[in-house]
């Protein structure tokens, strides 16, 4: 038989992933899109028309860094987990340099912030002033837990 | 020159050492080694990953809040040369040092003193649990069953002697009843 005997490729490698983790295809740091939600959170939701961005730029999630094509796909977007997903992950501080330098030991640990995540206003709620807040989450059932986190460091 | 920290890993970069990623918003990121970088790019959170400094620092693993941690910053601020500025902080970085590390490995050993203390409670805990691999619950069985036997025995002698259950004709009663004669009487002919 002259037929190629093709091995069967038991892993398929990571070049699907290294091509994500290029530079050239980076996406927004979870600390820029802390600033975004911060500062400019009312300009990013409603944008001027750019014909380049997918929905001419009128549909952005901020806390995706995401354009889609219209509102229906971004009301499904927001029901989806990645989208939960990343709203549990901005619910922490983001990690800076300056953590980074404390946890060498350059000045003493301070340990980062909960915040309050919720998905963004629509456009006629924030043309109205509605803003995403990013608030201090400050709940009775986290006292215990710091306080535990407290005594641990005492110990 | 200056001593870089990692941004991942928060360990020191000599000169001429890692690689650094300056993002388009001009934030420097400095990596020690690839390992760090590699992580970076694939948008790892060091405050998760477990063998950063900043994990173990959140974590409780390490000391994390202490005043000796105030003296190596970053200041930004150019200090003129004197040989005696120079002989000084050298002397007081070693003291320091020995400070700082005297205070770390106390903080270890305490957490592993309690850990110490966990580990017998839960081995108490344990025994507790499987006594019956330990000790038998049969054992001692047979005697304890005999002296159960003979206490239900004693009391059963107890109730015979007490209860004396005497039989009477319903017919005959209702009849007495009828007359009208009470409860009483009925007790009292009885005796």
């Amino acid at each position: 038989m002259g037929m190629v005997q093709k091995r069967k490729k038991m892993h398929s490698g990571d070049t699907h992933l290294r091509r994500r983790w290029r530079v050239r295809s980076r996406r927004r740091d979870l600390d820029q899109i802390d600033e975004d939600l911060r500062t400019q959170s009312a300009e990013l939701i409603n944008q001027k028309v750019d014909i380049d961005q997918p929905g001419f730029a009128q549909f952005y999630c901020v806390h995706c860094a995401k354009y889609f094509i219209d509102d229906h796909a971004m009301q499904a977007h927001f029901r989806t987990k990645v989208h939960k997903r990343r709203l549990k992950a901005l619910e922490m501080e983001p990690y800076t340099v300056e953590e980074a330098e404390r946890a060498a030991g350059q000045g003493s640990y301070k340990a980062p912030k909960k915040r309050v995540m919720e998905t963004q206003p629509s456009k006629e709620e924030v043309k109205k002033g509605k803003r995403v807040l990013v608030q201090e989450k400050l709940e009775e059932d986290e006292a215990p837990k710091s306080k535990r986190k407290a005594q641990k460091m005492e110990t | 020159m200056r001593i870089e920290t990692c941004y991942f890993c928060s360990s020191k970069i000599y000169p001429g050492h890692g690689i650094q990623f300056v993002r388009n918003d001009c934030k420097i990121f400095r990596f020690c080694r690839s390992k760090c970088h590699r992580a970076f790019k694939r948008k790892k959170n060091p405050r998760k990953v477990r063998w950063t400094k900043a994990c173990r620092k959140a974590a409780g693993k390490e000391l994390a809040i202490d005043p000796s941690f105030e003296f190596e910053k970053r200041r930004n601020v150019p200090v003129k040369y004197s040989r005696e500025a120079w002989q000084k902080t050298l002397d007081a970085i070693k003291k320091v040092t020995e400070i700082k590390e005297r205070r770390q490995d106390n903080f270890v050993m305490q957490r592993l003193r309690k850990g110490r203390e966990v580990e017998i409670q839960m081995d108490v805990k344990d025994v507790q649990r499987n006594i019956s691999l330990i000790r038998s619950p049969a054992a001692g069985l047979k005697e304890r069953r005999a002296k159960e036997e003979e206490q239900e025995a004693a009391l059963m002698d107890e109730d015979l002697a007490e209860e004396e259950i005497s039989y009477v004709d319903a017919r005959e009663l209702e009849k007495k009843l009828e007359e009208g004669a009470t409860m009483e009487d009925i007790e009292m002919m009885k005796a």
